[in-house]
């Protein structure tokens, strides 16, 4: 079976005034589809680059990248915005809801975006599997930390994403819920083979991930 | 869904929102009021010439279609060979006089009261009666209620003290009449007149008997009153034109400014917000038609508030000031309303296309 994620030689370069400082130095790395991948590694190593690319949220600077078939170095910005909306999940430290929302608005909004529509058996699905049912009309302002995350996975996940991204999903966590979260992502990985790829910080949330790959200065170390 | 969170947008910022929604309303506002009360001051003043029931108008040569701007009266003499005309019934001399005491301009019809009244059909009295002696004079309903005037009260105008004898039912001509031989002597015009009003028997005559006075009277403005109605409109008037399109377009320029500062603010504080839903796959037009609907709807509640504002407005003005007239019309309605909508719509372009522009990861990091 093809993998889902290849890069090679896989280079970022920012500029930053006159001074070019380079984020990804040439990463190689194969994901393959129902994989839970954990990136550790220091800050500033790269990790979030490599997932702002793998996401299509920023364009590489050289190298190839290939996720789910596509040549992320032939596509242009609006090629990387359809692609993200119908393969890609995002899940930020920051959870990253919208305030003015509720969590069933903020969940349904990914659904309008992708343009299929509200689809209420995938919904009522994701909303029990992340025991949300409570919580549906909140807003974010009333809700815990633990909860806002797993508000912020089911809007991930509600539009059933080839690849889901999760940027520290548990920074922002105490440690039950961080293991909550942890936990769903587990299950998410096993019960629907929902390839994962999640930088992490925290040695303990990375062991849950059935691959660990360490990151150094832009490149990978060790695999 | 898109609707739902433009509307939580907007009720999440209650301020802005409100700020916004009057900006448009004050746009609005001032566009219908200042074509209101400018159109509405030519129409009443028309339709009050009209009520004098002439079916023509004879002027001297080169007079303008506005009385009273005109310096060189007629002889009065021209009325007699004006009513030998056939199918003439009866011909009013009036010599005007500007009037601006009382912190008003307007103008003061001298008239001579019986020919006056054959044109007329003569004045409905609500009090007193007509001249009784030089210095009397009449003045109209809305006048009398504008200033609390009453009959035997002394009002000065024209340096003279003057007893009002009447008050009339409005829409003759003027709002003050006095006698018209008292009006030649305060200006040292005897024997003169500013125009004349000509009645005919059958207003189906106007044609004919406005070729019969233009041969008695080569050179002289002979107009028919349908003629002159059509003449009274602010097109026909290039300074009150130029005068409702500045205001309208400082209108329109505080508008468009405010929803563009408003709609600028709100996307900086919404870097995030933006960046989030570009993170979900919202394409740019996906983000310009949020935050143009957000404007849009800014720009209808502002609509209707000015609206409404303004027919408060014109009650109150009216209120305050019974003699001024307000014209507000469905069709300046609508003109206000797409001016509001297009100042906004371009007011909010700009700032939708800067968030629309955001990179996604910059947005999503911003604090």
């Amino acid at each position: 079976m093809e993998p889902i994620i290849v890069t090679q030689d896989l280079k970022k370069v920012y500029r930053l005034g006159k001074v070019d400082v380079p984020a990804l130095r040439g990463v190689d790395l194969v994901v393959q589809e129902g994989e839970f991948l954990a990136v550790v590694g220091p800050s500033g190593c790269g990790k979030s680059t490599l997932l702002h690319i793998l996401g299509g949220l920023t364009s590489p600077t050289s190298g190839h990248v290939l996720v789910d078939g596509n040549d992320f170095m032939t596509m242009n910005d609006g090629d990387r915005t359809r692609f993200r909306r119908h393969k890609i999940g995002f899940v930020f430290q920051r959870f990253n809801l919208l305030p003015t929302l509720t969590a069933r608005q903020n969940i349904a909004i990914a659904q309008h975006i992708q343009g299929n529509g509200f689809n209420p058996h995938r919904f009522d699905a994701v909303v029990e599997m992340l025991g949300i049912q409570g919580k549906l009309n909140h807003k974010p302002f009333a809700m815990s930390g633990g909860e806002q995350q797993r508000v912020a996975i089911a809007r991930a996940v509600i539009c059933e994403p080839k690849i889901l991204l999760a940027d520290e999903p548990t920074g922002n966590l105490d440690t039950e819920n961080s293991q909550i979260v942890l936990n769903m992502l587990r299950a998410l990985n096993r019960s629907f083979r929902q390839t994962i790829l999640m930088i992490t910080h925290n040695p303990e949330a990375a062991a849950v991930a059935d691959r660990i790959v360490r990151m150094r200065d832009g490149r990978v170390v060790s695999d | 869904m898109i609707n739902k969170m433009v509307l939580q947008n907007l009720l999440h910022r209650p301020v802005r929102t409100a700020v916004s929604v009057l900006a448009v309303a004050i746009e609005v506002g001032m566009v219908m009021l200042v074509v209101g009360l400018s159109t509405g001051m030519l129409h009443e003043s028309a339709k009050r010439v009209e009520g004098v029931g002439a079916d023509i108008l004879v002027q001297p040569p080169g007079a303008s279609m506005f009385f009273g701007l005109t310096q060189s009266p007629m002889p009065i003499k021209i009325a007699d060979r004006l009513a030998e005309i056939p199918r003439v019934a009866a011909v009013a001399p009036v010599l005007f006089q500007f009037n601006s005491s009382g912190g008003g301009l307007g103008l003061i019809y001298g008239i001579d009261l019986n020919s006056f009244n054959r044109v007329s059909g003569g004045f409905v009295y609500h009090a007193g009666g007509g001249f009784e002696q030089p210095y009397d004079i009449v003045v109209d309903d809305w006048y009398a209620k504008a200033n609390h005037v009453k009959v035997g009260q002394t009002l000065r105008f024209l340096n003279h003290d003057f007893r009002v004898s009447g008050i009339v039912e409005h829409g003759k001509g003027a709002r003050l009449f006095i006698p018209l031989d008292t009006a030649q002597d305060l200006t040292v015009a005897q024997g003169r007149a500013s125009i004349f009003f000509v009645k005919l028997t059958n207003a189906g005559y106007t044609d004919d008997a406005k070729a019969a006075i233009s041969k008695l009277l080569p050179g002289y403005q002979v107009l028919p009153m349908r003629e002159y109605m059509s003449m009274m409109t602010s097109n026909n008037l290039p300074a009150l034109q130029v005068f409702i399109t500045v205001l309208i377009s400082v209108a329109v320029t505080i508008g468009f400014l405010v929803i563009f500062l408003s709609m600028y603010t709100t996307i900086t504080e919404r870097t995030r917000e933006i960046g989030i839903l570009k993170s979900l796959g919202a394409s740019k037009a996906y983000i310009i038609e949020a935050i143009l609907r957000e404007a849009t709807l800014l720009a209808t509640m502002g609509i209707v508030a000015g609206l409404l504002g303004t027919l408060a407005a014109k009650r109150l003005i009216i209120a305050s000031f019974p003699t001024q007239a307000v014209d507000l019309t469905p069709d300046w309605a609508i003109y206000s309303a797409i001016l509001a909508l297009a100042g906004t719509l371009i007011g909010a372009f700009y700032p939708a296309l800067r968030a629309a522009r955001l990179d996604p990861v910059d947005a999503l990091g911003y604090e």
